[in-house]
């Protein structure tokens, strides 16, 4: 082994231009067609709406410490649990990890210079920009009191709000997920590298790969849809109103077709990331990376056809019911393959406990809570009583928020030196991430028990014997808005305080770290040429040479 | 140790490469593949109309038969064949493309789109044919004739003769009009009616014509969502004709990149093939519960 | 006095119904699993986590690629336990939604925001609900507006009420008490008002309740009223042997021809359709002249004409509670008036006339 530290005295020539530095008009920003320009776009705009959506989760905690509506009323509290369903599903966990990690990422994995449409990027992230400003107009105007579910007849025919104008904002935002989707799977069709094969990609390129075909498939379903719901509102057609021979329950059934796999757009990105993290934070190759790989690809598909669960309790039949049930099983077994060989890869390697090793190991505890608890809402017999209760809040939470944002957190510290260039404070790093994980439980963890007490869903006044575990939900909600909030402070202080950051700070195989930090435009000197496996740390690797250790370990002046 | 290739040494540029290319191979496969993934979404957002279509059409076959008999199986007719054709000098317009003969890809070009406008002004001349007799689903936007000046229907060429009386209404709100439920009736009379689309048609016991209107109704307003999403895809497709015209004039397309005329070409047949389906599902079924001509 | 609460915290709602212990079996089953697994993971990544911290910086973990055998072996397990976990599930779910014979039948009506109920013996009520103990119930629910759903987490039981169309829920209380009754599909402004209780009585007590109360008619005899006089459906529905409507005497429950040659069986949703859709299923050797009764008749009034028809004999009726005394005609006339109350007022005394009108605005139907 050698000398780190005398490696790490010498300073190391870099290119003095690069994606950061070329340019800092305005313009330059706007107008880049530059993959990683872009993530960086996305990565503001999108962490914006998730503290947006944030204000509002914490609203709803506050309006629960009481069992009256008092802070808020009725009205008001409807429209703020609408407010943070629609910021949060479409404007932050949809977009969150693919178009920021996943468009920064997928080219520097497969050693590309860019995606294969840097055009239609720029224009997804106008398009993305152009619906949260339509659904920014709905809500200043008023905004809307549907749940973001929308269902019909209410949202037809009952409410007042701004329904249309935010579905015109989730139609736009859902053209933006479908180019980012389409975009990376040519990407990864046409432009790997020379030896980069299917079998040697990361695992958070299959992930997006598995996620961009819902994309494709199932965003266009729940546009049509919500432009049918549009039509029934403003023109009154009657595809959705029974009184003149429309049928709500064909609403649900087209809106969950998406909508259902649209959680698994939220959730399979994280799990890339996880995958990515623990194998690296490890320095061993995954543990069955087939397996991993095709259960992306079997959540994918499977996804598509569980939709129904969402409708055990809204009349259809019950054979229907017990078949959906059963799917709902099944595609239980992928995510409970891929824990196993997560857990299997810690098994003799060589952990580190760095900031986003923090997260994926709260992201692995977390998730095994939202997994596990999934199977009690799959159970038709069991979830006639969850249904619509806080059981059902707390499970998702757990799968978006301990799922998805802990991927989100964690991905970003990751790479956070190559996107930036810049290190962040690891002691606050963990810090915060122990904060999350604490914050997160107390909030979410006594819903479990709300929900099978009964306490019912989009409540803003519930009966008084369950006040006690509301509040210990509002206090985990402020813990867990420390630990949120503390990100912002350190991350944004280190891109102007922060050391500069080596390639490889970890002497990590992928490719994303051959390079330097920040990439150049280009992403690298000259096209490389893969010739070792995914998460190879041997020989082979070529980590291992005098050579490779200087390149990647010192830090630049 | 990763070894490798250096950009520096490839100096021939082909014109048309975009720099995150490699060569001209992959940037050609990509767009194929980035065309039919959009081509696969396209399916799923029409595939949501078509759902919506399948699950009335089942429910109320004798309104959808009735609305779909009132169509104009000419125009309908016409328009297909100016499709089919119109996709046959597109194929011809890559063909020339690839063999780069410029002004046989111009005019190739140029006859599609007169094609394409050829469709779109008969759609046009359909769609004013609605308005005029007052079914466009859409309360307003029909033509506004008030009380006291009931008149009979302008005629449009083609259009059915059966029912003229009954098109002297007086209309002030331009609401969607529809009497006959002639169609109904001899189902009825058949006793092929069920028991849901009886529960959709009937009034004190009685088939009403204005609940059978409502269910004309959602007919017109799937075929107007499904034509008129159909007639978007060929405005864009329009668009995208006359930039290739421009580039092709420019003598942009050789031998060794034609790849946006090739997938220009794809979208194109694509809106060909959905119309295809439209032709059918819209225009002819039902024809032989002889509402026809 | 809702809920009597041992615990500081409470955990675990009370159990009240013939399935409440079926459903928390298998909650408990799965808890039990889903322990295990997650408990054991957890303890596994955590062992792992610290016992193969690394020992260098920049080391380098084992070279393992995988194994056919534990792949193969943690996909199948899992599986098998899903499967069991299914079809204990699916047993429940089942039980729960296949309502058995011998109910008694309560009408529910949902609206933005309360809960009317009927009972079959006469009384109504407005977000309160008294059933018997020991006692086989099916709800009969419909709505007025948009989607509601009834829940009683004690009776671990949810149905959605869904407008045009009838769903149904049973259940069968077994401990006397009061119990929350929600709301639990969001149904707009008020959702989160739109609640009351269940309050279950021993047999004996739920008679006392019942004959003390008796100030309104029985849906029976509403509907009776109405057939004979208000809607006049008497004059071509009773008459004998020359009436020009369908038979209605012995016709629940059993087969009706109808033109055309289909068969259907006179169910509640049957007979409900023949009321506003008269048309549509035409009794064999009738004329289709019925007219529509549809925006004429509330659904009270329709599910009280059901219950009369119910009760003129048939194979199905024999469930309806006709041991109700005859009771005194009505002293607040006509149950249909038009004004609600406020979903959350506790003046609904028990057997006072829910619908009394009173200034309630109508809910927003806003059309923009």
């Amino acid at each position: 082994m050698q000398n780190i530290d005398a490696i790490n005295s010498e300073i190391i020539e870099r290119p003095a231009v690069n994606y950061l530095n070329n340019g800092y008009s305005l313009k330059s920003w706007l107008l880049t067609r530059d993959h990683k320009r872009i993530a960086m776009l996305y990565l503001a705009s999108v962490s914006f709406f998730f503290m947006l959506g944030g204000i509002f989760a914490g609203l709803i905690r506050l309006e629960l410490l009481t069992p009256q509506s008092d802070l808020l009323e009725s009205a008001s509290y409807n429209k703020v649990f609408t407010a943070h369903g629609v910021i949060m599903v479409f404007l932050f966990l949809i977009p969150a990890i693919p178009a920021t990690l996943g468009n920064f990422l997928i080219p520097l994995m497969i050693g590309a210079k860019d995606l294969a449409f840097p055009r239609i990027n720029l224009l997804s992230w106008y398009l993305y920009m152009s619906g949260a400003a339509v659904a920014a107009y709905a809500l200043l105007q008023g905004g809307v009191d549907t749940g973001w579910t929308f269902y019909a007849p209410y949202s037809t025919t009952f409410s007042n709000g701004y329904v249309v104008a935010t579905g015109l904002g989730a139609f736009i935002i859902g053209f933006s997920s479908i180019l980012t989707g389409l975009n990376f799977i040519v990407t990864v069709h046409t432009m790997r590298a020379p030896g980069m094969t299917w079998f040697r990609l990361p695992l958070f390129v299959w992930a997006h790969y598995a996620t961009s075909l819902i994309m494709i498939l199932g965003t266009p379903v729940v546009a049509i849809t919500i432009l049918l719901l549009a039509l029934e509102r403003l023109a009154k057609v009657g595809i959705f109103d029974p009184a003149i021979g429309g049928d709500p329950i064909l609403f649900q059934h087209l809106f969950w077709f998406y909508s259902h796999p649209a959680v698994y757009i939220m959730i399979l990105p994280s799990m890339g990331v996880i995958s990515e993290l623990i194998a690296n934070f490890s320095r061993k190759r995954i543990f069955g990376y087939e397996f991993v790989a095709f259960s992306s690809i079997a959540i994918a598909v499977i996804g598509f056809i569980v939709w129904g669960h969402h409708l055990f309790v809204s009349g259809q039949s019950i054979y229907a019911g017990l078949v959906f049930s059963f799917l709902t099983m099944v595609v239980a077994i992928p995510s409970a393959v891929k824990t196993f060989n997560w857990t299997a890869t810690l098994y003799k390697g060589s952990i580190s406990w760095d900031t986003p090793m923090l997260y994926a190991l709260g992201f692995l505890g977390l998730f095994l809570v939202g997994g596990l608890t999934g199977l009690f809402l799959g159970t038709a017999g069991l979830d006639i009583h969850l249904s619509d209760t806080y059981f059902i809040v707390a499970h998702f939470h757990y799968i978006m928020v301990g799922g998805t944002v802990m991927g989100y957190l964690g991905g970003i510290h990751f790479w956070w030196s190559k996107m930036t260039g810049r290190e962040y404070s690891e002691f606050w790093g963990k810090v915060s991430a122990m904060v999350v994980f604490i914050g997160f439980n107390l909030l979410f963890f006594p819903q479990f028990i709300l929900g099978y007490m009964g306490m019912p869903r989009r409540y803003a006044s519930y009966p008084e014997e369950l006040q006690v575990l509301n509040i210990f939900s509002t206090a985990g909600a402020s813990v867990l808005g420390v630990g949120f909030i503390m990100p912002v402070f350190y991350l944004v202080h280190s891109l102007f305080f922060g050391k500069k950051a080596a390639d490889n700070p970890w002497l990590l195989p992928g490719l994303e770290w051959r390079t330097a930090s920040p990439p150049i435009t280009e992403n690298f000197e000259s096209t490389p040429i893969v010739t070792w496996e995914a998460y190879e740390f041997g020989e082979e690797s070529g980590l291992h040479t005098e050579e490779a250790r200087r390149t990647t370990l010192a830090p630049t002046a | 140790m990763a070894t490798n290739v250096s950009a520096h040494e490839h100096h021939y540029h082909p014109p048309g490469l975009q720099h995150q290319f490699e060569d001209m191979g992959q940037q050609q496969e990509s767009a194929s593949i980035g065309m039919w993934m959009f081509l696969a979404q396209e399916i799923m957002f029409f595939g949501g109309l078509f759902t919506a279509y399948l699950v009335f059409r089942a429910k109320f076959p004798m309104a959808f038969a009735a609305g779909s008999n009132h169509l104009d199986i000419y125009w309908g007719t016409g328009n297909t064949v100016v499709l089919i054709v119109s996709s046959l000098t597109m194929a011809l317009a890559v063909h020339y493309a690839q063999l780069g003969k410029r002004m046989a890809q111009v005019l190739c070009i140029i006859l599609t789109m007169i094609l394409g406008a050829t469709f779109l002004g008969v759609k046009a001349v359909e769609y004013t044919a609605k308005y005029n007799e007052g079914i466009v689903p859409v309360t307003g936007l029909n033509r506004r004739t008030p009380a006291g000046e009931a008149q009979a229907p302008v005629e449009t060429a083609g259009e059915h003769k059966t029912g003229a009386t009954e098109h002297a209404y007086h209309n002030p709100k331009g609401e969607f009009q529809w009497t006959d439920a002639s169609l109904a009736k001899k189902a009825e009379d058949a006793g092929y009616l069920t028991s849901a689309e009886k529960a959709g048609y009937y009034a004190n016991g009685v088939l009403d014509a204005n609940k059978f209107r409502d269910k004309v109704r959602i007919f017109y307003w799937i075929y107007f969502a499904m034509t008129g999403l159909h007639a978007l895809h060929m405005i864009v497709g329009l668009g995208l004709m006359a930039w290739l015209l421009w580039k092709a004039w420019l003598g942009t397309y050789t031998a060794d990149y034609y790849s946006p005329v090739e997938m220009s070409g794809l979208y194109w047949h694509f809106v060909d093939i959905v119309w295809i389906f439209l032709f059918p599902l819209l225009y002819l079924l039902g024809r032989h519960f002889g509402g026809g001509h | 006095m809702i809920m009597q609460q041992n615990s500081w915290i409470p955990l675990f709602p009370e159990q009240a119904s013939s399935f409440a212990s079926e459903v928390d079996y298998l909650y408990f089953f799965i808890l039990a699993v889903t322990l295990f697994f997650g408990i054991g993971c957890a303890v596994v990544i955590f062992f792992f986590a610290v016992k193969y911290r690394e020992k260098e910086k920049f080391g380098r973990g084992a070279d393992i690629h995988g194994s056919m055998v534990l792949e193969v072996t943690w996909t199948i397990i899992p599986f098998v336990i899903s499967m069991i976990i299914f079809i204990f599930g699916a047993v429940v779910f089942y039980n729960l939604y296949r309502p058995p014979a011998d109910t008694m039948d309560i009408y529910v009506v949902g609206k933005q925001w309360m809960w009317k109920f009927q009972h079959g013996t006469g009384q109504r009520e407005i977000n309160e609900l008294h059933v018997p103990a020991g006692r086989r119930i099916k709800l009969v629910m419909t709505t007025e507006d948009v989607i509601h759903d009834v829940y009683i987490p004690a009776f671990r039981t949810k149905a959605d009420v869904v407008p045009g169309r009838y769903s149904t829920l049973w259940f069968e209380a077994t401990k006397p008490g009061k119990y929350h009754l929600y709301c639990a599909e969001y149904c707009g402004l008020n959702h989160s008002g739109m609640r009351g209780s269940v309050i279950v009585m021993p047999q004996n007590e739920f008679d006392n309740w019942l004959s003390g109360n008796t100030s309104g008619q029985t849906p029976v005899e509403a509907g009776r009223d109405l057939f004979e006089n208000k809607l006049g459906c008497a004059s071509c529905h009773a008459g004998g042997a020359n009436q020009r409507g369908a038979k209605l005497e012995g016709l629940f429950g059993t087969d009706v021809k109808l033109v055309g040659g289909q068969t259907v069986k006179a169910t509640d949703e049957y007979i409900r359709n023949s009321i506003i859709n008269p048309g549509a299923q035409v009794v064999e050797g009738y004329q289709p002249i019925m007219p529509t009764f549809k925006g004429q008749v509330t659904e009270e009034q329709l599910v009280s004409l059901v219950a009369y028809i119910k009760s003129l004999g048939g194979n199905g009726s024999a469930n309806m509670t006709s041991t109700a005394a005859p009771t005194a005609p009505a002293a607040t006339g006509s149950p249909t008036t038009g004004g609600t109350t406020p979903a959350n007022t506790a003046a609904n005394r028990q057997g006072s006339n829910p619908n009394a009108p009173k200034n309630q605005p109508e809910p927003a139907n806003s059309n923009r």
